[in-house]
């Protein structure tokens, strides 16, 4: 499908933004930090009035934002749920945030929220099916959205495609963009034992448009391999900075978010964390021309 | 496909699915099992975030293992996680290991009506200025509106005192469940929800109000219900608590 | 109902009303009435896109509550209400 024209003035600048959560409502507006933007989980705005809403508009006046969805089940092997794609809709229409992105999974089945990123097979009859479900939301938002690599843990003896491929058919068909998650390429790359460079070096990065990055966990699996975890609940690990370097000499400068979703740290962390993202940017992201 | 894995996911007895696999072995049970601790350790701490007073109450063990039970039993019905939860109170009423707590469901439901007025529709609340200019012989036609955030929680318990006690307090205040019955008033007038304890009689009349009763007929419905009942008290205490955003006559004005 | 009755009830709403305006415009009256409020504290049980913490517990486990061969105990703040049962103990619970 042809994609419609951007309709949001105030554009999601390449810099490093930060997820927003209640526990730094205060810092933020009475500390005015000076962070490129914000993003929220589109879900904590669908309720009728209340703080959530107070607070997000007051940000949003200061700076520009990014709407990330977690439930709308993209992935599923249903038809997606209308009522709550209406509800990102009334979201995206009340904050105009300069970005849209849901995730590359599925959360939703027989009407049961499973509230987790549960994970697809990568062949042709899933990618035909996700193909049209972002072909109805970019429809519905009016606008391209961006879909996120994710992390997974199992695999599926169906999937006769790699991540990539799917992802850029997906790219192709739709004519959405990616928001590559640099965590999540590590933490699948080391679950299912691939190298996490040469995907980075396969990624269709010209269609990139918004980078993430956050912390995980450690486990082991049925075998004894390491089996990493998506938990949102720490750091961004060494490995990931380094990776995430990589990917940034290929995208050239980006908008870059730093998730934290568990343990949530006072406010002064998350604005350390993204400046080390800019500094890593505006280091390596000079490089763009010649890697294009 | 994703029926069987959901319903695997949704289960620890059931087997991983056939055609899950991993380089380490095919149908690997502590890779999927990530799924499944991702899945309810994370709507048990939506719980936990929702209900900290039953929390505090009951203690981590018992409220996990309380809120798992619930889960199993009535798993969320859409993505927007501040709507889960609403049947926990009359799930605790049912829960065999909490029958010496009687008043466990009740606390529930004040935290539930807590959680509905944080996320609900606001509206200004009127002062008493904005009250003034009514016509004496009016006021007993009054049909108030009251606040989108506004409900009653009405319990043969103190449920007050447990609840603002275990919210507030770092070392709890002994409750005597003897000391009788108390019931709430949860509303946000601003930004901040507010929890008042109700006089008696006081529940009769502002759910009679909320179902649209003008305001002689709740005051009626309040005395028959309560003979302590005291209107005045009653009125100003609804005022001042912001829990009225308008009003009209019957056929005539309506603010 | 008698006329002269309803009048005066009528009568007593109106005066009630208008008492209670003065009273909630008159600083501190209210609150000594009856009005014992309480707040909640900040909000969470929020969407998110976290992940639980690993392989081995909540979800996993198949114990079931409901029957009276596994004992939960509450252990938090419930032994300072006083029940006429004494505070909650809930070990070998029985059903009939």
């Amino acid at each position: 499908m042809s994609v419609p024209p951007e309709q949001h003035d105030d554009p999601i600048p390449a810099r490093a933004g930060v997820g927003l959560k209640p526990e730094h409502y205060a810092d933020i507006l009475d500390g005015a930090p000076d962070v490129g933007w914000f993003e929220v989980h589109a879900e904590n705005y669908m309720g009728e009035g209340g703080p959530p809403h107070h607070y997000l508009t007051a940000i949003r006046s200061r700076y520009p934002l990014s709407v990330h969805g977690v439930g709308l089940s993209i992935g599923s092997d249903g038809p997606l749920d209308r009522a709550h794609l209406a509800r990102l809709a009334a979201v995206c229409d009340r904050y105009r945030p300069g970005l849209v992105s849901e995730h590359l999974a599925w959360s939703t089945h027989d009407g049961t929220y499973l509230n987790d990123l549960l994970p697809v097979p990568y062949d042709d009859e899933t990618l035909r099916r996700v193909a049209e479900h972002v072909d109805e939301v970019q429809s519905t938002l009016g606008r391209q959205m961006l879909l996120e690599n994710p992390s997974t843990y199992v695999q599926f003896e169906s999937s006769d495609l790699s991540e990539i491929e799917f992802l850029t058919e997906l790219v192709k068909r739709t004519g959405c963009g990616l928001l590559l998650d640099v965590n999540n390429v590590f933490v699948s790359a080391t679950n299912h034992a691939y190298d996490a460079r040469a995907y980075l070096d396969a990624f269709p990065v010209e269609h990139v448009g918004e980078i993430h990055l956050g912390g995980h966990a450690e486990d082991r699996d049925d075998g004894d391999a390491r089996l990493l975890i998506d938990a949102h609940g720490s750091a961004v690990a060494d490995p990931v900075w380094d990776l995430y370097a990589h990917a940034i000499a290929r995208t050239g400068e980006m908008p870059t978010l730093i998730e934290r979703d568990n343990d949530v740290p006072p406010w002064p962390v998350l604005e350390d964390e993204a400046r080390r993202a800019e500094r890593v940017m505006r280091a390596r992201g000079s490089n763009r021309v010649s890697a294009r | 496909m994703q029926r069987v894995f959901a319903r695997s996911v949704l289960d620890a007895a059931r087997t991983v699915p056939d055609g899950v696999t991993s380089h380490t072995g095919p149908r690997p049970k502590r890779r999927f099992d990530v799924y499944r601790n991702n899945v309810y350790v994370s709507l048990i701490d939506v719980l936990a975030g929702r209900y900290p007073v039953i929390l505090r109450l009951v203690g981590d063990d018992f409220f996990r293992a309380a809120a798992r039970c619930f889960v199993e039993a009535c798993p969320p019905r859409s993505p927007v996680l501040m709507e889960y939860g609403d049947g926990f109170a009359a799930f605790l009423e049912e829960f065999e290991p909490a029958r010496p707590l009687p008043y466990l469901s009740d606390v529930a439901r004040l935290e539930w009506a807590w959680n509905r007025a944080y996320h609900a529709a606001d509206r200004q609340p009127l002062s008493a200025d904005d009250l003034a200019p009514i016509a004496a012989e009016d006021v007993p036609r009054l049909v108030f509106e009251l606040l989108p955030s506004v409900s009653v929680v009405s319990s043969p318990y103190p449920v007050f005192s447990i609840w603002s006690t275990n919210i507030s307090d770092v070392e709890v205040e002994p409750i005597d469940l003897a000391s009788g019955g108390e019931d709430a008033l949860v509303v946000r007038p601003h930004l901040e929800v507010e929890v008042r304890r109700l006089p008696h009689g006081a529940v009769g009349f502002v759910s009679a109000l909320a179902e649209g009763a003008c305001l002689a007929a709740a005051c009626e419905r309040a005395m028959a219900e309560s003979p302590e009942f005291d209107l005045q008290t009653n009125i100003a205490g609804l005022i001042a608590s912001g829990a009225i955003s308008g009003y009209r006559l019957p056929g005539g004005t309506e603010i | 109902m008698d006329k002269s009755v309803k009048t005066a009830s009528t009568l007593a709403v109106a005066g009630a009303f208008a008492a209670a305006l003065t009273m909630v415009a008159t600083p501190g009256a209210v609150s000594a009435a009856d009005q014992e409020k309480c707040y909640g504290i900040a909000k969470k049980g929020e969407n998110d896109c976290k992940a639980g913490p690993g392989t081995s517990c909540a979800g996993t486990s198949t114990v079931d509550y409901q029957g009276n061969a596994w004992k939960l105990v509450a252990k938090g703040t419930c032994t300072t209400v006083k029940t006429p049962h004494g505070p909650g103990s809930l070990t070998e619970l029985k059903r009939p």
